[in-house]
């Protein structure tokens, strides 16, 4: 379905035949003042058409001429950065792949020993490690035994004690 | 070998050029150049009114359509083909143009002194002092209304009414659909039948 703007431009082109012509013709309100209308637009495409068709180009063969010159500046300037892509090429074949494997390898190190060492289980506390020197002095707690649970991975240590009479007095002060 | 006039006769087929061109034959490219340059130019010219501009923007359209020859299929004909890059050419360079005027390009802000007198339309014979003046004034009169158009709708009645394209034809060298090709035509001849009235009924 065409628009009305669509449907006028065809048929001051006559490109309405038919049913479509008769169609729009019969739903023009003024056939007359159309028909009108119509007259000038052709007036104006011939006026255009003889006006603006033979504008000429002057030094048609300097016009070649530059043209041709310029494709071959375009055809050199590619030849060149074809040879620059070329050269670029061999060189990350050879030492720059070399290059580019050690620093890959170096950053995976660096990488890999910060991730260990951050999963160690942190190092035992200065609490638990005074506790396991000093023990129970066998003097005071003859009968005292100790027992230690601990899993490092989760960070937990269970101390167990047993016949324990008195504990020393600077024992957690430290 | 064959010389460029060789080439731009009509007796070598265009599609013999262009895939010529296609596997990189300068010559051949020559002759495609040689068959259209003047009705590049002159489309361009009655787009821009500038004969230098236009010189200039024919050179940049054929080296666009010599880097992308590679890519024409044959689906339309050369010269639809090489229009569309025409058309892409000078609609931007006319939008870059009116940005950098604020837009008054497509206004009246197109100076007849832009245009070379000695590079107007040639008359077959000697015209008359006052008839050469008469001609400059109206041809004066009708680029300053096309100057009033914007880009598109220029294109648009320029490839109908002067170079008597097809709508299939201009809707391929736009990129658009017909219905719109034929919704610019509207608005454009109605815009230059207002601006030129005096024109057309007069002479």
């Amino acid at each position: 379905m065409k628009t009305f703007e669509e449907a006028w431009t065809a048929w001051l082109d006559d490109q309405l035949t038919g049913r479509e012509l008769s169609e729009f013709e019969a739903s023009l309100p003024d056939k007359t003042a159309a028909e009108a209308e119509k007259t000038e637009a052709k007036r104006l495409g011939e006026l255009l058409k003889r006006e603006l068709s033979a504008h000429p180009l002057t030094n048609e063969e300097f016009f070649s001429h530059q043209l041709r010159e310029k494709i071959m500046q375009e055809g050199r300037e590619s030849a060149r950065a074809g040879a620059r892509q070329t050269a670029t090429s061999k060189w990350w074949t050879i030492p720059r792949l070399l290059w580019a494997g050690a620093a890959s390898l170096a950053v995976f190190l660096i990488f890999t020993v910060a991730v260990m060492h951050e999963k160690n289980p942190a190092e035992e506390s200065q609490y638990l490690t005074q506790i396991l020197n000093a023990r129970v002095d066998p003097v005071v707690s003859p009968n005292a035994t100790v027992s230690i649970f601990e899993v490092k991975q989760d960070r937990v240590t269970v101390l167990w004690t047993e016949g324990l009479q008195t504990l020393p007095a600077d024992y957690a002060a430290k | 070998m064959q010389t460029e006039a060789t080439l731009a006769q009509s007796d070598v087929s265009e599609l013999d050029l262009v895939k010529r061109s296609q596997a990189g034959d300068t010559e051949a490219f020559d002759g495609l150049v040689t068959r259209y340059r003047t009705r590049v130019f002159g489309m361009i010219y009655n787009m821009v009114h500038s004969e230098q501009d236009a010189w200039d923007l024919a050179q940049d359209s054929f080296l666009k359509a010599w880097k992308s020859i590679g890519r024409f299929r044959g689906q339309s004909s050369f010269y639809t083909w090489i229009y569309r890059i025409v058309m892409n050419v000078t609609i931007d360079w006319l939008r870059k143009k009116q940005i950098k005027g604020g837009g008054a390009e497509f206004d009246d802000a197109i100076q007849l002194t832009e245009v070379d007198p000695a590079s107007r339309t040639v008359p077959k014979k000697e015209a008359l002092p006052h008839e050469a003046m008469e001609r400059d004034e109206i041809r004066g009169r009708i680029e300053k209304a096309i100057a009033q158009l914007s880009p598109e709708h220029r294109a648009v009645i320029l490839m109908k009414e002067v170079d008597d394209m097809q709508y299939h034809e201009i809707a391929e060298a736009l990129g658009c659909s017909i219905g719109t090709v034929m919704s610019r035509l509207f608005y454009a001849r109605k815009k230059l039948q207002t601006l030129l009235r005096d024109v057309y009924e007069n002479v």
